[in-house]
């Protein structure tokens, strides 16, 4: 009988490795997601709302450019009645305004600030966020196109394209998935070690090969 | 001795018409006509169908005998639109054979009720259609019939229910009856004798009357999915608000804070007289917390917070994302958000590890290597963008528009997808899946 070949992965692919590198974002802290377009990091951030709205946990999702797709997250396994969205038309203030406002309401698992192209965000709102979300049990999480010198993030992790996975030789049929780099840009939690699994400093350059499936 | 008045509106079947073919009762008169009989009686049950009973023990020393008090309840009746019979019994079974047989006031004697009941109909019963027919099958056509049954052999052929039926056919009604109270109106209101023409004072004003009906409300052990307020206006025109809180909620301090808002956010337009206050009552049902749930936000909170939120954004612009049944693209709605837990769904993922080392014993860290992704995530480009697309053989080779540029390297297509041509906004379009080296 054929096997499809999606079907089985190679040896060495781990299916615990995804939920691992999640499990790195702490609460209570800032966290980043940064990388330019189709490179993943809205994949993982699906991931991530998946794993906690299905195990009970309620999500808030400030959307800077409107730009969620709701049936990807539920394709994901997101339970969409347990995730609120804030679309916020591309208004970068209002969008901080919004994820000021949920970090301070205590009870969501994961607050995303999702501003894709929008900004730059200004440090001082960096700040804001991170001295909000402290002593919570709140994760916090910014996506943004690029890194900016300054931020207080405790965790950042930057994604890369690596290259999308076509079906069929030439003619190509079929566009089958994403192959994408997730990398520990930085890890600070010298204060707080029991936080994460993570060390100040550890694990920086690590770098994780994800392959996401259309 | 308990004695019992049957209160029955003059549309329910009379004489020996079969209760199966009974109306619904005077639905608008009912609520009158409760009231009527919680002005006699501190006990009264609605049975529906224009049915009221009420209990008529000890009430002589108030409205005399019982041909009295009868006479006094049907002139009330007749004094709020209703018109109505009554019968006075020891049992229900037997007050309502009184209303339902007699012409207007019919008193059924003390000790009196099986010798009443006995030449009734089996229809006042209200028997199943199955029990009906069994019972006709025996040939039986009466109450008394019934009551003069064997018991031991009705409870071998229809169990604890024929013998239910033969103790009400004989008088016995042993079940006391159900009291109705009438819903309470959480209202509060206030006049002033000069309108008042500043915002701040009429909104602590309504903070005053919201706290009154709140603590009416928590009495009461209820809490409010609604709020309206009323100000009339000095040149007689009426300034009406509202406000809908994502939870039921009962805290003062909360609903001051969305009245503050909603107000901020719609003030009426001129000098305010006076002002009412009214909440929507709801009871919820109590839950029980579990120590394994996630923690979630806490009513009062949330409120607050969706209510600043839409302050922000607008209420169309925040919600949880609902899919729509269609294969629309981007069909979705906003639907209201809660963050009461919904039904734990089946998945065979573990739970994400959120805190503590010991909880990350495959660590990633420890091997570097590949790990199996999930699914992969699209973006929407939304309002649409208009884009300039460069095609070469039937095939597109750029792509140029406000948002997004770059030039395509590979792709598939065009698959073309349409829908609800039956529907007044049939869709219809050509997709391609791209790759693009964006500039």
């Amino acid at each position: 009988m054929a096997i499809p070949i999606e079907s089985s992965p190679p040896p060495g692919w781990e299916r615990e490795g995804i939920d691992g590198l999640l499990g790195l974002f702490p609460p209570g802290r800032l966290s980043e997601i940064v990388g330019p377009r189709s490179s993943g990091g809205s994949s993982l951030l699906l991931a991530l709302i998946a794993r906690i709205t299905t195990s009970g946990g309620q999500v808030a999702f400030v959307d800077g450019m409107d730009a969620l797709d709701p049936a990807s997250a539920a394709a994901a396994g997101a339970d969409l009645s347990a995730l609120l969205w804030v679309k916020c038309g591309a208004r970068l203030r209002v969008a901080l305004s919004a994820a000021d406002l949920l970090v301070r309401c205590p009870g969501f698992a994961l607050v995303v600030l999702d501003l894709d192209e929008l900004g730059p965000m200004p440090a001082t709102a960096h700040v804001r966020l991170q001295r909000a979300v402290e002593g919570s049990d709140t994760i916090l999480i910014t996506r943004s196109a690029r890194h900016r010198e300054g931020s207080p993030a405790s965790l950042v992790l930057a994604t890369r394209r690596l290259a999308p996975r076509w079906m069929g030789l030439r003619p190509l049929t079929r566009l089958a998935g994403l192959r994408s780099e997730v990398s520990i840009f930085r890890s600070r939690y010298s204060q707080t070690p029991a936080l994460s699994p993570l060390g100040s400093g550890q694990g920086e350059g690590k770098a994780w090969t994800l392959d996401w499936t259309l | 001795m308990t004695r019992i008045a049957c209160l029955l509106t003059m549309n329910e079947p009379a004489g020996n018409e079969p209760a199966g073919n009974e109306p619904a009762g005077n639905e608008p008169a009912r609520p009158a006509l409760l009231q009527v009989a919680l002005a006699h009686s501190p006990r009264v049950e609605d049975a529906g169908a224009g049915r009221i009973y009420l209990d008529a023990s000890g009430l002589e020393g108030l409205f005399g005998d019982e041909p009295h008090l009868a006479a006094r309840l049907r002139d009330a009746a007749a004094a709020v639109g209703v018109k109505i019979r009554v019968g006075i019994a020891e049992s229900r079974i037997a007050a309502l054979a009184a209303a339902r047989l007699g012409r207007g006031v019919t008193i059924v004697e003390p000790g009196g009720d099986a010798a009443y009941l006995a030449p009734a109909p089996l229809s006042l019963l209200d028997l199943p259609e199955e029990t009906a027919t069994r019972l006709s099958r025996w040939g039986l056509r009466t109450l008394g019939e019934l009551a003069a049954l064997p018991t031991a052999g009705l409870f071998e052929r229809l169990g604890g229910d024929g013998v239910r039926l033969q103790r009400l056919a004989r008088g016995e009604d042993p079940r006391p009856l159900v009291s109705w109270r009438p819903v309470p109106l959480f209202e509060e209101s206030a006049a002033f004798e000069w309108g008042i023409e500043t915002l701040e004072p009429v909104v602590e004003r309504l903070r005053e009357l919201a706290a009154r009906v709140c603590a009416r409300l928590g009495a009461a052990g209820l809490a409010a999915d609604g709020f309206e307020w009323t100000c009339r206006l000095g040149d007689g025109r009426v300034h009406e608000g509202a406000l809908t809180p994502a939870v039921p909620i009962t805290d003062a301090d909360s609903v001051g804070g969305l009245l503050r808002l909603a107000l901020e956010a719609r003030p009426p337009r001129g000098v305010v007289e006076a002002l009412t206050f009214r909440a929507r009552p709801v009871r919820l049902a109590p839950a029980q917390e579990s120590l394994t749930d996630r923690s979630r936000p806490a009513p009062r909170l949330l409120t607050a917070t969706l209510n600043r939120l839409v302050a922000l954004v607008g209420a169309d612009a925040i919600g949880a994302p609902a899919l729509l049944d269609t294969h629309r693209p981007d069909a979705v709605a906003l639907a209201g958000y809660s963050s009461e837990p919904s039904a734990p769904r089946r998945d065979s993922r573990p739970p994400i590890p959120l805190k503590g080392v010991s909880q990350h014993p495959p660590s990633p860290l420890g091997g570097e290597g590949r790990v199996r992704g999930d699914t992969l995530a699209l973006r929407r480009l939304r309002p649409a963008a208009p884009a300039s697309v460069t095609m070469a053989s039937g095939r597109p080779v750029a792509v140029r528009s406000a948002r997004l540029a770059g030039r395509i390297v590979a792709g598939v297509g065009p698959w073309r997808v349409s829908g609800e041509w039956w529907s007044p906004r049939p869709w219809l379009q050509d997709e391609w899946r791209l790759e693009g080296i964006y500039d």
